[in-house]
């Protein structure tokens, strides 16, 4: 088991890397410092984002609803911060205040995706999907479609502030990263998420309490969107109700790719990584090459599907060999 | 008497979805009186034709426990396609025929990486999703095309009376219902539904069945990118999106599963597709704040889903322990 | 002779299955086919039946050579296989599965449609023959499981079968409906069909065979007129020993105090059942199919909603059962069937046996203590026995049928269990791991545990058990003491509450 895992990290590790070389050849533009925290900057969002998917997936489950929520945090957010509406008048208020907002509001949907999973029974695909619609149509409602501007200067200077040589957004990435790790392989939350994934019947036998698992990886999946767009809001400057509209495609590609199953009980939070790395890497260096995003979008669909091929291609030599 | 209390609150649960139908029906009527009348019922008709085309096609995989995501952008692709080139001057029928074939191929694509390379449907169709839209965005240079005024006269067009639209939804319905009742194919799509293995055990070839239904539901999709392009005159880059997620809504709250093998397209996934209509349009009608739409309608399906969960437990608990 | 196989041997890999075995079935005569799991009975079946190809050996059919190499070979050639697992679809209705691999058809409109109406009238006339008095029309999952069955036969009898193998065909059935089947069965017979007749039930196989055949270890120990056998020689000839030694002994008597104690408990097929158990005390619970034991036990551990009657543990009232309460408290439950509900398949040997012991495991931070948890986990599967390669890299799937039943009774050992609830713990397992699975459940009640074991085996329970309980129809008919022990009687007890119910309907 631990062989397989191996050998497809090793394979997404090598794709990344190899990758990366190749277009440091081929791309101008690509090996400079500029472009290189231009990448930091865009894998880090992603790379939280499909940490909470990552743990959804293990559970056998799916969450559709990231974009959504990332949507109304960002909305939310830009309401309690932006300068225009003046709910708070202290700075550090506003900053605090605006965050926590943010974050409940991905718990909160969080909760409402787990609760109906696991006390209703409802599967994710539809629970999740049901709630996309209602949410990223309530974050446009709740804005009328515009976008919202004028947030305050230190948190949109997120991005250029540095400790320790460091900027900012890489100790929140840093720290939800290391949380994620913790949770998954030394807590007993962890070896839960993955006997919830691998058979929720024989789990619950065993004494585990499957609804609270279920509803802590929605909740831990609906805080990781939100804190992708506290950094997508920082980065754009704006609270928009289509931020993370597109995203979806990004956050289950790097998953996939990274070597979690849909079907549960197998993934990890290194193969995530790198599957974020990838896409990352894929979208920016497409990007430099010139080539228009509806190229760039097929390119991700059909790298998503080798991803997959490989996977089964892979799991079948084994089971024959 | 707590039996048939018991047995009163079974049909309720049963039956949700036309319950719900006959209180939209009946909330609308008390709020906008014109939405009783006959011309708005047959407005809403016209309006489902699109997406009753869709989800029919979308039935079909859904039946064997598969999924299409790409239906939005295989409405898109073909929306974009047949666009130019009637502004191009080509013919109508010559249009239609090439959006009709892509969309065949669009399906036998799915099916064949589905059945020869053993990738699940969700991943498949998610990569053709993307691929398909990002082809029509490609061609179509991320703008809006404008449709000749021909194409919107098979839009509105009428044939004794009836409108085109509404006469292809009859048509396709009319097809599907018969090919699912009446035809070993629609037996063996169920059985293939229900446990692949043991249909193979049967006799039946699934790969067969596979190619079969995402080829109708690729077909359907194409089919049903014509007819709303020739209602609404243009083909936008929006165009498509979320359509198959409103596909697989209708389907399911006309009693089909996610899990394959349970549901049918007549009267099913068309009372469904009603819903859905029925509920946009009223809002029209009352006057309801346009943002409020999607809103409202998830919360119907997020409701519908969640008894026919309480209800599948309840189900699978009885035929455990032996019960009717 | 209808059929014979001359000196089938069959090897797997280095692994031998079967060593030479004769078989001799005459037309219309019925033959009992018995063995422990494993003695190489569906290898043999297989082979008949076209699925494998012997190592050596041959067979005749009326005669002539008969070396089928698909099972749609034999099918044609006319040996159906009745299994436990019917290849029916319970969303499709009655005429539809018996047509499925071939509909009437009509044209229409240039469409090759069904011919409902010739299906229709086909499918009553098959319907009757068997005697299946359902409509066409009803969907298959709305029959009962006799009628699944019925309906089954239905489809094979399509076919003008010369050979029927029925492998377990009572194991869902209730004692009413198994007579059905045997006066259908008596029925093919004076048609001319042999049958093969594949049973644990001894009773049943004792009175319907003409001949029996014993299986052991691949080699036939003999195929004999019905009337050379008695029960005990059959058990003996099954074993091969002496039912005394196949279990192990055990000196421990049951304390007088009581850790559980069920009273009134009722929900939809349970009913007012009461009983207790005592401290070091292994409670049986037999019963035939469709008799409420694996529901009583399911209610029991809160895996169903009890509607009525209370549960006391250790003079303590538990209010609302649940799994993890009962883990908690040192209650453990090995479900009788155990790749859905006993183990994480694809996952390793070690994370099968740590789940339920989890908590005992952490510390106040919840992280997990993994090295204690570690060695903990690798001394229980050494301590259980459990044949394995890589515990931490090895799936269950990987195991025997033994060792992963073994894997879920290390998972239940980690928690100390006070009382250890087994339903079916030795279905489907080869003698060997049977025993090794008496010997742990001895030690068990030897260090101060309790056993409620159910089984439809009425050896094991007599070689195991305290105090018997038989459940019938959902309650509790009547109990017996070790003293008392005593096979008819228990069965008597069994069937009798069965026929009363069946005589006032």
């Amino acid at each position: 088991m631990v062989k397989i895992a191996n050998s497809e990290s090793t394979f997404v590790v090598l794709l990344c890397l190899g990758y990366y070389l190749v277009m440091t050849i081929i791309a101008p533009g690509f090996f400079t410092v500029n472009n290189s925290i231009n990448l930091l900057f865009n894998l880090l969002p992603l790379l939280i984002i499909s940490i909470g998917q990552t743990y959804v997936l293990l559970t056998a489950g799916i969450d559709l609803s990231v974009t959504a929520i990332v949507a109304v945090a960002s909305v939310v957010g830009g309401f309690m911060m932006s300068s225009d509406t003046v709910w708070f008048h202290n700075e550090f208020t506003t900053l605090f205040l605006g965050i926590l907002g943010m974050l409940v509001v991905g718990v909160l949907i969080g909760a409402i995706n787990g609760w109906a999973v696991a006390k209703f029974a409802m599967p994710a695909f539809m629970v999740t999907l049901t709630t996309m619609m209602l949410f990223s149509g309530f974050a446009i409602w709740l804005t009328q479609s515009q976008n919202l501007y004028n947030l305050p200067e230190s948190f949109v200077e997120m991005h250029y502030t540095y400790f320790l040589g460091i900027p900012v957004p890489l100790y929140i990435a840093l720290f939800v990263v290391l949380l994620a790790y913790f949770l998954l392989n030394r807590t007993i939350f962890g070896e839960w998420i993955y006997a919830v994934g691998a058979n929720k019947k024989t789990a619950r036998i065993s004494g585990v309490s499957v609804s609270k698992t279920l509803i802590g990886v929605y909740v831990f999946s609906g805080f990781c969107a939100a804190v992708g767009a506290i950094l997508y809001t920082a980065r754009l400057e704006t609270g928009s109700p289509v931020m993370g509209q597109n995203i979806l495609l990004d956050v289950i590609g790097a998953v996939v790719i990274g070597g979690t199953s849909l079907f549960g009980g197998k993934g990890t939070i290194q193969g995530t990584f790198f599957g974020a790395l990838f896409m990352t890497l894929l979208d920016n260096s497409l990007n430099l090459l010139n080539l228009s995003f509806f190229i760039i979008m097929m390119v991700k669909g059909m790298v998503i599907l080798g991803a997959a091929i490989l996977n089964t291609v892979v799991e079948r030599s084994l089971k024959t060999g | 008497m707590k039996q048939i209390q018991h047995s009163g609150l079974q049909w309720v649960s049963n039956n949700s979805t036309l319950l719900l139908f006959a209180v939209a029906i009946a909330l609308f009527g008390i709020l906008s009186p014109a939405f009783l009348s006959f011309q708005n019922a047959f407005n809403i008709l016209v309006q489902a034709a699109a997406l009753g085309i869709l989800a029919t096609g979308m039935t079909f995989v859904l039946l064997t426990a598969g999924i299409d995501l790409s239906v939005g952008s295989i409405m898109f692709l073909a929306g974009v396609i047949s666009g130019k080139m009637v502004v191009d001057g080509a013919p109508l029928w010559w249009a239609g025929l090439v959006v009709v074939v892509i969309g065949l191929e669009f399906g036998c694509l799915n099916a064949l990486l589905i059945y020869r390379l053993k990738v699940i449907p969700f991943i498949v169709t998610l990569a053709t999703f993307y691929v398909g839209r990002g082809l029509g965005l490609f061609i179509s240079d991320t703008r809006a095309i404008n449709l000749p005024e021909s194409f919107l006269t098979l839009g509105s067009g009428k044939v004794l009376g009836i409108p085109l639209p509404v006469i292809l939804l009859f048509f396709v319905i009319t097809l599907a219902h018969l090919v699912l009742t009446r035809t070993t194919f629609g037996k063996h799509i169920y059985a293939v539904g229900h446990d692949p293995e043991k249909a193979r055990k049967a006799g039946i070839s699934v790969n067969r069945i596979l190619l079969g239904v995402y080829v109708i539901c690729g077909f359907c999709a194409a089919l049903g990118g014509l007819v709303a392009i020739a209602q609404l005159g243009a083909v936008s880059p929006t165009f498509g999106l979320q359509s198959e997620f409103m596909a697989i809504a209708a389907a399911i709250l006309g009693g089909v599963s996610l899990f394959g093998g349970r549901g049918n397209v007549f009267p099913g996934t068309l009372i469904g597709v009603l819903l859905i209509q029925t509920i946009q349009n009223g809002l029209v009608m009352v006057n309801a704040d346009p943002y409020l739409y999607p809103l409202i309608t998830a919360a119907v399906i997020f409701l519908v889903v969640g008894i026919d969960s309480l209800q599948n437990q309840r189900r699978e608990k009885a035929k455990r322990l032996g019960l009717k | 002779m209808l059929l014979r196989m001359r000196n089938i041997h069959k090897v797997f890999g280095k692994v031998s299955v079967l060593n030479g075995v004769d078989l001799q079935l005459e037309r219309g005569q019925l033959l009992g086919l018995v063995g422990e799991n494993g003695a190489g009975k569906s290898t043999l079946m297989n082979i008949l039946g076209g699925l494998f190809v012997p190592t050596e050996g041959t067979m005749t059919l009326d005669e002539n050579l008969f070396a089928p190499t698909s099972p749609n070979e034999a099918l044609q050639a006319g040996i159906a296989f009745v299994h436990q697992e019917l290849n029916l679809f319970p969303n499709l209705s009655v005429m539809e599965n018996l047509f499925i691999s071939g509909f009437p058809k009509k044209r229409f409109l240039g469409l090759s449609l069904i011919d409902q109406k010739s299906a229709r009238e086909k499918a009553k006339e098959l319907l009757s023959i068997v005697g299946l008095n359902v409509s066409e029309k009803v969907k298959v999952g709305q029959l009962t499981a006799a009628q699944q069955q019925l309906l089954e036969i239905t489809k094979i009898l399509s076919r003008s079968p010369r050979i029927i193998i029925f492998d377990e065909p009572t194991t869902s059935l209730t004692r009413h409906e198994a007579e059905k089947l045997f006066q259908l069965i008596e029925r093919l017979q004076s048609e001319g069909i042999g049958i093969i007749y594949i049973s644990h039930n001894l009773e049943d196989v004792m009175s319907l065979a003409d001949e029996i055949m014993v299986l052991r270890d691949g080699n036939c120990v003999r195929q004999e007129n019905q009337n050379a056998f008695t029960l005990p020689k059959l058990i003996k000839d099954m074993v091969g020993r002496d039912l005394e030694t196949y279990f192990p002994q055990r000196d421990v008597t049951p304390l007088r105090e009581k850790c559980l104690e069920v009273s009134q408990v009722g929900a939809e097929v349970v009913h007012d059942v009461s009983f207790s158990i005592r401290k070091k005390e292994v409670l049986g619970l037999y019963g035939l199919v469709g008799a409420g034991r694996s529901e009583m036990a399911r209610l029991l551990y809160g895996l169903d909603v009890m509607q009525k009657g209370t549960i006391h543990w250790n003079g303590q009232k538990i209010q609302q059962p649940s799994p993890e309460k009962w883990v908690q408290e040192g209650v453990a439950f090995l479900t009788e069937n155990r790749r859905e509900e006993g183990l994480m398949i694809q996952q390793s040997i070690a994370r099968n046996i740590q789940l339920a012991g989890l908590p005992n495991y952490t510390t106040p931070l919840q992280t997990v203590r993994f090295r204690d948890l570690d060695s903990d986990v690798e001394q229980q599967a050494r301590a259980n026995k459990i044949k394995y390669n890589n515990l931490k890299d090895q799936s269950v799937a990987t195991l025997s049928g033994g060792n992963q039943q073994k894997t879920v009774l290390a998972k239940w050992l980690m928690i100390a269990p006070k009382l250890l609830i087994l339903d079916e713990p030795t279905k489907g397992i080869d003698i060997g791991a049977r025993h090794d699975i008496y010997s742990l459940v001895n030690d068990l009640v030897k260090k101060g545990s309790s056993i409620l074991l159910i089984s439809s085996e009425i050896e094991e329970l007599i070689g195991l058990c305290d105090r018997i309980l038989v459940m019938g129809e959902g309650r509790i008919r009547d109990e017996f003491h070790k003293a008392a022990f005593d096979r008819s009687a228990i069965l008597e007890a069994a069937l009798h509450g069965k026929e009363n119910q069946t005589l006032a309907t």
